[in-house]
């Protein structure tokens, strides 16, 4: 069974497996991303189609639907003048009606001669009219039962269609039924290439009596006013919409046999043949290869930058890792030395009291000199003892924030003196400065400020070259703010030392820091000062000293 | 917070709760109720007095029932069951004649048969061609006199039928131009009423073996309606407009050719109704309507009953609608706006007055909702009258409304029941009756103005009658919907396409929507009245562009409201495949439209199921798009 190693662990082969996986999926994204749009554009290259067919027949549909059925509702009334109306607004309104024919129609039970005659029914032409724009009003009048001209043989061909159908439809109809679309479909219409004839559907009572006319001898003579159309289409006229320009480059109306292969081998293509009357023609579409490609990249674009932004966002979720990793590790060795160092300066002096404790035990009797020696070591060993104690409670209550802050009023000149006379007499080879500016009182905690004089003076002894051991003490006043500036002709601190200074267990190396130091100084006196609401900060060149300026919130 | 939320919430609750219960109590009385076929109607006596006859349905058709007066019992003397009894009539004392509905190849039949249901004796026609009868022969009781048109469709000739045999013999021969032949008391036919089209004449003759001779004609705007002979030789009663606006009471002499005297005319109102007793040549009394219908008597005996039947049945109007021919049995029938009436019977002798049948057994005519007479001015400074119902039970302020535009438009609105009306007005809204230019009663010129005009003046009054109720505070002006029979329906859907902001809905009930159709739907034997039609209706050939506006087929880009339609596919004066055609658009246009199609009805709704079925929809459909606030 392994044991499982519960120290830390940091492994970055991790992190680099990891980046090489989702860059290894970024690749394989984007390539089947691509490949399956461009999948999806050829397959909406042959599927559109059906849209700009739809689009493209329209007015062909309302024409067929709409506008061909109304000439029912004028009930056979139509003539020259309302008939002309109605086939030049179907001009206007559908440009592929290139020409209609109208013909006023008239059924009655007597043969004729300009008609056709089934049984006793006969539906004979009264006249016929032209209309569309090549033809002149001079020209309207095709024929005329006064005037008889020839006629053509298709026009001629499509009175007589549509008559026989009328005929047989009238001839099977059973009347009292309602007439189905179907029928109306196939009996009241006639749809050939480019050519779509209409006569007016009779009213049910109608239909009974051309019935009756058809298959009886009546006595009566009566006439019945019908109207047939014949729309002549011209497909070339079709508005092509476009409604996907992206993908169709070319779009047309061509004959049903057209095909481009022989110019143009790099085109892909489609068509779609044309309903009912124009079915000789269909609809050719298209485009050359780089075109499609070009909208390819143009939907593949938004799906690869999508893929791309997930990417940016993994990668960056792991440099927050990496970094949060490089963070706790450089925390956990911090916190392992300043144990080291802590057991340390709690060893000097408790092994100095202990070797001390045995030479009194040892001892037979004591000298009034050794008991001085002794008693003062273990005094001072206790005090330094003491003193660490402090610092290490301090510290941690700070940074808890469990201490409060007892504001009193202080004579600068007075506190700073005390202080100063104190550090003289303990470093009799110390020389401190001090110069104070237009301040004589301040209200703070005496306790926290004299912390704060004492880390900074201590340090300013203990980073000074034998002989050399000066500091400067200014205080003045800088706008809202006290500044107590530290002066010292130490060894100087490296300039990419600085920013790490007043971190929590952090010590330069140096000779001058080989006891007695456990990195907490600089951090206790920030968090101090911060404490209290100002600010440290400090200048310094190597070998010529440093200068620390401690700035506090000045009250009047 | 939440607390009082919460209490507030149960406040609104029981609110809400007992308004809802409260609005249940404001009684919706059901569509049956006012649209059940009555259970007896048709009322008829016999010659002598013997015998009742009435309409009684009987497997969902009306079939013939007659009633002794003798013994009481009752007898149902048809028992058909695909189709009703259109019409029939005595044809002596102890045969009835009747006309049934006509079949699925659109073919009459008519039959004699014995009072006691026995010997039923079909009178042969060629298809399509109808029977009306004439008169009967008061000294011959196996004759009687009818026109039927078998040479040719639009000609009716008069025949001598043999009530026994079902033999007709030709008596006289229309020369080509007769639409109507007029009988005096002992049978003989000396008058006749001829058109073309737009001249009508009355012909005359001295006896049968002088040939009829033309004796006045005039153009169709004026009106020569001849009643029957005088008492003076060669003179007969008929109702006039020539020469004068409203329709009056005249005599007229034949050889003199011209009116002689004027028995009375009024000068606000046309005479709607004369009661003339053919055999004894008097004038009973005669009738007028401006905002009520008015009588006016001509005879103090017919004054004496009336004003007795008036005790006995206070606070109704009383209509005769048959007498025999003693005028000694009279059968009556009353109604006000709010009650639906009854058909009673009359005997002079013993004064008696008998209950026969109630019209609609199940109206309480507590619950109905009074009828008021409005009158307003149009656009164009015609005063036009009309009719306005309120809900019962509302302030008649600010109310949602439905205007009931009238059918014909030659007929109009009168002050009595009115099934439509009232099942409106019951279901909460205020409902509004217009005689617009067009309608009759109110004079020639009045009616002349509707002439070419039914899209466009016709409809300004109409419209110009729902501006006078919303500036009166009456109709709500975001609610107020419009439902027409036939013109009615015409009018309604050329109200939402000429006014679309002012209506919020319309229905239709074989309304036409193509106005061409409606000049080609008239049967064969209205040609005569081809070119008039051209002149009331429009010219099919000239007027195209006014035949189309006034069109809804023609329209539909204008209509924005929703619509109810219904048809029944039989209907002549539509086209199915038009009105298809018609909701087809609308709908792709996304105009909600409610479509009810009946195969076997035409314009009106025979079968009892297919009838209530549509009223419901009508119902549902105004409560939909016009919601009634409870009050």
């Amino acid at each position: 069974m392994s044991v499982k190693n519960n120290s830390y662990r940091k492994n970055y082969t991790l992190i680099i497996a990891f980046m090489v996986l989702i860059s290894v999926f970024l690749v394989l994204a984007l390539i089947l991303g691509f490949s399956l749009t461009k999948k999806y554009v050829e397959n909406e290259f042959s599927a559109l189609k059906i849209d700009v067919l739809d689009k493209t027949i329209e007015p062909y549909n309302t024409f067929f639907q709409n506008k061909i059925p109304e000439i029912s509702f004028y009930q056979g009334f139509l003539d020259s003048v309302s008939g002309g109306k109605y086939a030049n607004n179907v001009i206007k309104l559908y440009p592929f009606v290139s020409k209609v024919l109208f013909y006023d129609a008239q059924i009655r039970n007597k043969s004729t001669n300009d008609g056709l005659t089934v049984g006793n029914l006969s539906i004979g032409v009264k006249k016929i009219y032209q209309f569309g724009k090549q033809i002149k009003q001079a020209d309207k009048v095709v024929y005329s039962v006064n005037n008889s001209k020839t006629l053509s043989t298709t026009t001629k061909d499509e009175f007589n269609k549509i008559g026989l159908k009328l005929a047989n439809f009238i001839e099977r109809v059973d009347t009292t039924k309602t007439l189905t679309n179907d029928q109306i479909f196939k009996s009241f219409y006639s749809i050939t290439n480019n050519r779509i004839s209409y006569i007016n559907i009779p009213r049910r009572e109608d239909i009974k009596t051309y019935k009756d006319l058809m298959l009886k001898k009546p006595t009566l003579n009566p006439s019945f006013e019908q109207d047939i159309f014949s729309f002549e289409l011209d497909a070339n006229q079709l508005r092509i919409e476009n409604t996907h320009p992206q993908l169709y480059q070319f779009v047309s109306v061509r004959p049903i046999s057209f095909d481009p292969i022989l110019e143009k081998p790099n085109l892909i293509t489609a068509d779609i043949s044309l309903p009912g009357p124009f079915a000789d023609y269909k609809i050719y579409f298209g485009s050359e290869i780089d075109f499609l490609n070009k909208e390819v990249i143009r939907r593949f674009l938004p799906i690869a930058l999508a893929v791309f932004g997930v990417y940016l966002v993994l990668v960056f979720i792991t440099f927050l890792i990496y970094r949060n990793l490089n963070i706790n590790q450089k925390l956990y060795s911090l916190q392992y030395d300043f144990i080291n160092n802590f057991t340390h300066e709690f060893k000097t002096p408790v092994s100095v009291i202990k070797i001390a404790g045995n030479n009194i035990k040892k001892a037979k009797e004591l000298s009034d000199t050794e008991r001085n020696r002794y008693g003062r070591i273990l005094d001072e060993e206790a005090d330094k003892l003491n003193d660490l104690m402090n610092k290490l409670l301090s510290f941690t209550q700070i940074e808890n924030k469990t201490i409060k802050v007892n504001a009193k009023e202080i004579n600068l000149e007075v506190f700073s003196l005390n202080i100063i006379d104190a550090f003289q007499l303990k470093y009799p080879d110390f020389d401190i400065e001090l110069d104070i500016k237009e301040i004589n009182t301040y209200a703070t905690d005496p306790v926290l400020l004299s912390s704060i004089y004492h880390n900074l003076i201590e340090n300013a002894y203990k980073y000074a070259k034998d002989g050399l051991k000066y500091l400067k003490l200014n205080i003045y006043q800088d706008k809202k703010m006290i500044i107590f500036s530290f002066q010292d002709t130490g060894i100087g601190i490296e300039s990419k030392e600085l920013d790490n200074i007043f971190k929590k267990f952090y010590r330069i190396q140096s000779r001058y820091n080989q006891q007695g130091s456990i990195g907490l100084g600089l951090a206790f006196c920030k968090e101090l000062v911060n404490f209290m609401n100002g600010s440290i900060a400090v200048k310094s060149e190597p070998n010529i000293g440093s200068t620390f300026i401690v700035s506090l919130p000045y009250n009047n | 917070m939440l607390n009082f939320l919460k209490k507030y919430f149960y406040v609104v609750f029981v609110f809400c709760f007992l308004g809802c219960s409260q609005s249940q109590k404001a009684e919706k009385i059901s569509v049956e109720a006012f649209f059940k076929d009555a259970s007896q109607s048709f009322f008829h006596i016999s010659p002598n007095g013997d015998n009742l006859s009435f309409l009684q349905p009987s497997q969902n058709r009306l079939n013939i029932f007659v009633k002794s007066l003798v013994d009481s019992s009752v007898t149902q003397i048809t028992k058909y069951s695909d189709r009703s009894i259109r019409s029939y009539f005595w044809a002596s004392n102890t045969k009835l004649f009747y006309m049934l509905d006509r079949d699925s190849l659109n073919n009459y039949q008519s039959y004699i048969i014995d009072k006691d249901g026995s010997k039923p004796l079909l009178i042969k026609t060629p298809p399509k061609a109808r029977i009306e009868v004439v008169d009967i022969l008061k000294d011959d009781p196996n004759y009687i006199l009818i026109a039927l048109n078998d040479r040719v469709l639009e000609y009716f000739d008069v025949y001598k039928l043999n009530i026994n045999t079902g033999e007709k013999e030709l008596y006289i021969k229309n020369p080509g131009n007769i639409v109507e032949w007029i009988s005096d008391k002992n049978g003989n036919i000396n008058l006749a009423l001829g058109s073309d089209g737009v001249i009508e004449t009355i012909y005359f003759r001295k006896d049968r073996n002088q040939s009829f001779k033309a004796i006045i004609s005039n153009n169709f705007k004026n009106n020569l309606k001849p009643l029957g002979f005088s008492k003076q030789k060669n003179r007969f009663y008929a109702l006039s407009n020539i020469n004068r606006d409203k329709m009056a009471l005249v005599e007229f002499d034949c050889d003199l050719r011209k009116e002689v005297n004027v028995i009375y005319e009024n000068k606000d109102a046309d005479i709607s109704d004369v009661i003339y007793s053919k055999d004894r040549e008097k004038l009973a009394y005669l009738t007028y309507e401006i905002d009520k219908r008015e009588i006016h008597f001509l005879d103090n005996q017919y004054k004496k009953i009336y004003q007795y039947l008036k005790s006995q049945i206070p606070n109704q109007e009383i209509k005769i609608i048959d007498k025999d021919q003693a005028e000694k049995h009279f059968i009556l029938k009353s109604n006000t706006d709010t009650n639906p009436g009854a058909y009673y019977l009359y005997s002079l002798d013993d004064n008696k007055l008998t209950k026969l049948a109630n019209i609609s057994e199940d109206i309480n005519p507590e619950q109905m909702c009074e009828m008021k007479s409005i009158s307003f001015t149009s656009r164009d400074g015609l005063k036009i009258h009309g009719y306005l119902t309120v809900p019962k039970g509302s302030n008649g302020k600010n109310l949602p409304t439905v205007v009931l535009p009238h059918a014909g438009p030659s007929l109009r609105n009168i002050w009595g029941y009115n099934a439509e009306v009232q099942f409106l007005a019951n279901r909460g809204y205020a409902v509004l009756q217009v005689n617009y230019r067009g309608s009759n009663g109110y004079g020639k010129v009045f009616q002349i103005a509707g002439y070419k005009q039914w899209g466009k003046n016709i409809q300004n009054d109409i419209a110009d009658g729902v501006n006078w109720l919303i500036k009166e505070k009456i109709s709500d002006p975001q609610k107020v919907g419009i439902y027409g029979y036939g013109f009615g329906g015409f009018s309604a859907l050329n109200q939402v396409i000429a006014n679309p902001k002012l209506y919020k809905c319309a229905a239709s009930y074989s309304g036409y929507i193509n106005l061409f159709t409606y000049l080609k739907g008239f049967p064969a034997y209205y040609r005569p009245y081809q070119q008039m039609l051209n002149e009331i209706i429009g010219d099919p050939e000239r007027d195209i562009d006014y035949l189309k506006s006034a069109s809804p087929v023609f329209q539909v880009q204008s209509i924005k409201t929703p619509l109810l339609i219904a048809y029944g596919s039989k209907d002549n004066r539509v086209n199915v495949n038009e009105i298809n055609q018609f909701v087809k658009e609308l709908r792709k246009r996304k105009i909600s439209v409610d479509y009810i199609l009946n195969e076997n009805e035409s314009n009106n709704f025979k079968n009892p199921s297919n009838k209530l079925a549509f009223y419901q929809k009508l119902s549902d459909f105004f409560e939909k798009n016009i919601p009634v606030e409870k009050f």
